[in-house]
C-alpha cells in the first residue's frame, strides 16, 4: 500500500511544506510566549478588572477550537477592514490561541513557588514588582521550560490547522501529492514521519528538563 | 497624644492587637511594649497565636484590629509606609525561606542592592562580613540546596541583618533544624543579643530563653497569659496552663 517512491520523489515538496510548518511554529511560539507571559502576569497582578478581562480571554480561548480562531482571523476580520495575508493571519491566530495556554503555564509556575519566598522578599522591604523580578520570576524560569517545550510540540502539530486557509504547510502539501498520485496513504505517512522528526526531540528535551528541575 | 507620650523611648508598642482568619480569631487582643535593646522570648503551645503575632508586627500578616507603634510612628497602611517599615524590621522564618536560585553571598546582598540601591560591590563586601559573622565565609558561593538547615538559617539571619534592622523577629528559627545543628543557629542569636540587637524570638528553647531573654511572654489561645523575667515565668509560673506547657517542653 505504501509506495516509498512517492514519498522520495516528492520529498522536496514535502520538505518545503515542513519548512513552512517550522517557520510558522517558531514565529507563533515567540509571539505566544511574550504575550503569554504578559497575560499571565496581568492576570495574577493586574488587579480585579484586568484580572477578570484576562481570565475571560484565557477561558474563551481554551474553550473554543483553534481552527475557529484561524477562520475568524482569515475570513471574518477582512470584513471589518483587517485584511491579513496568510502567514501573518496564521501567526496571529496561533499566537493568540497559544498565549492563553502559555499564560496558564506561567501562572502555574508562579503559584508553585512557596509563599515563604515572597514573604521573605517583602520582609526585606521589597515591593511587589521587586519581589517578582528578583525572587519569584528567576525561580519560575526553570519550572516553566518543560511545559513550554510541551506547548511547542503541541504547536508544531496544531500548525496543520492552517491548511484550512490553504497555506502550503506540511499537511497541505501531502494532500496535494495524494491528489496528484491518487495515493493518499504514502504522502500522509511521509508527513507523519516528518512531524515525528520535529516533535520527538522537543518532547524528549522537555522530559530531560523535567528531570533536571526535580 | 497621651499615647505618643507614653510610647516615647519605646521601640515597639503593640496595643490591643487582634487577628482573625475568616471567622477564626487567633489573636484576641494582645498588648505589650518593648524598649530598645530588649530581648523578648515568646512561648506557648502551637496554635496559641505567637507566630501570627510576630508576623503581624511587620505586616506580613495584616492585623485585623489594634494599633502598632514602631520607633515612635503609628503603623497604619496609608499613613505609614508598610514597605518602609519592613526595611527596619528583620525577619527570620521557621522554614528559612532563603532564595534557592542565589548563592549565600547573593542572598545576603540582594536586599541592600534592590531596596536600598546600594552599589553591588559595597553590598557584597558587607555581605561577606555578615557571612563571616555567622560563620559561613567558606560557603559564600554555595547555593542553599547544597547547605544544611543550620547553614541556611544562618544565611537567612545574615540576609536580615544586611538591612541594618532596628528590630529582629525570629519565628521559630530552630524548629526545622536537625537537633545537632540547632546550637549553630542559637550561638549566632546569642551573639546578636550580646551586641545589643533588639529582638523578639518565638522559640521553645528554654536554655536560650534563660540565657538571653529580658522577658518571657507566654501565650495561650490568642492571649498573653503570663509575662515576666525567665526565672519568674519558668520557676514560679502563676498560671496552670504555663506550668503544664513547661512540663511538656521539659519532658520533650
Amino acid at each position: 500500500m505504501i509506495k516509498w517512491s512517492i514519498i522520495f520523489d516528492n520529498l522536496p515538496f514535502l520538505l518545503a511544506g515542513a519548512w513552512t510548518t517550522l517557520t510558522l511554529t517558531v514565529a507563533s511560539m515567540i509571539f505566544a510566549t511574550v504575550a503569554g507571559l504578559l497575560v499571565g502576569l496581568l492576570n495574577m497582578f493586574g488587579g480585579k478588572v484586568i484580572g477578570a478581562i484576562t481570565r475571560v480571554y484565557i477561558e474563551a480561548i481554551r474553550g473554543t477550537p483553534a481552527l475557529l480562531l484561524i477562520l475568524i482571523v482569515y475570513y471574518a476580520l477582512p470584513r471589518i477592514g483587517l485584511n491579513l495575508p496568510q502567514f501573518p493571519a496564521a501567526v496571529v491566530s496561533l499566537a493568540v490561541c497559544y498565549a492563553a495556554y502559555i499564560a496558564e503555564v506561567f501562572r502555574a509556575a508562579v503559584e508553585s513557588i512557596p509563599k515563604g519566598q515572597s514573604e521573605a522578599a517583602f520582609s526585606l522591604g521589597m515591593n511587589r514588582a521587586q519581589a517578582l523580578r528578583h525572587v519569584i520570576l528567576p525561580q519560575t524560569f526553570r519550572r516553566v521550560l518543560p511545559p513550554l517545550a510541551n506547548e511547542f510540540a503541541a504547536l508544531i502539530k496544531d500548525t496543520s490547522l492552517v491548511s484550512v486557509i490553504a497555506m502550503q504547510d506540511l499537511l497541505f502539501n501531502a494532500k496535494i501529492i495524494g491528489a496528484r498520485t491518487a495515493n493518499f496513504l504514502s504522502p500522509l505517512i511521509g508527513a507523519a514521519l516528518i512531524y515525528l522528526i520535529m516533535t520527538t526531540p522537543v518532547m524528549q528535551w522537555s522530559r530531560n528538563l523535567e528531570k533536571k528541575v526535580e | 497624644m497621651a499615647g505618643s507620650m507614653m510610647s516615647q523611648g519605646k521601640l515597639l508598642v503593640v496595643d490591643d492587637l487582634h487577628k482573625s482568619f475568616g471567622s477564626l480569631e487567633v489573636i484576641k487582643g494582645v498588648s505589650f511594649d518593648m524598649d530598645f535593646k530588649e530581648r523578648l522570648v515568646l512561648m506557648g503551645p502551637s496554635g496559641s497565636g505567637k507566630s501570627t503575632l510576630v508576623r503581624c508586627i511587620n505586616w506580613i500578616e495584616p492585623p485585623s484590629a489594634g494599633r502598632i507603634t514602631f520607633d515612635g510612628k503609628l503603623v497604619e497602611p496609608g499613613k505609614c509606609d508598610i514597605r518602609r517599615l519592613r526595611e527596619d524590621i528583620g525577619m527570620v522564618f521557621q522554614q528559612f525561606n532563603v532564595f534557592p536560585h542565589l548563592t549565600a553571598l547573593q542572598n545576603v546582598a540582594l536586599g541592600p542592592i534592590v531596596v536600598k540601591k546600594t552599589a553591588r560591590k559595597a553590598a557584597e563586601v558587607e555581605a561577606m562580613e555578615l557571612l563571616a559573622k555567622v560563620g559561613l565565609s567558606h560557603r559564600a558561593d554555595h547555593k542553599p540546596g547544597q547547605m544544611s538547615g543550620g547553614e541556611q538559617q544562618r544565611v537567612a539571619i545574615a540576609r536580615a541583618l544586611a538591612m541594618h534592622p532596628k528590630l529582629m523577629l525570629f519565628d521559630e528559627p530552630t524548629s526545622s533544624i536537625d537537633v545537632e545543628l540547632i546550637h549553630e543557629v542559637l550561638d549566632v542569636m546569642v551573639r546578636l543579643a550580646d551586641e545589643g540587637m533588639t529582638m523578639i524570638v518565638v522559640t521553645h528553647e528554654m536554655g536560650f530563653a534563660k540565657e538571653v531573654a529580658d522577658r518571657v511572654i507566654f501565650m495561650d489561645q490568642g492571649l498573653i497569659i503570663e509575662s515576666g523575667s525567665p526565672s519568674e515565668v519558668f520557676e514560679h509560673p502563676q498560671q496552670e496552663r504555663t506550668l503544664s506547657f513547661l512540663s511538656k517542653v521539659l519532658l520533650a
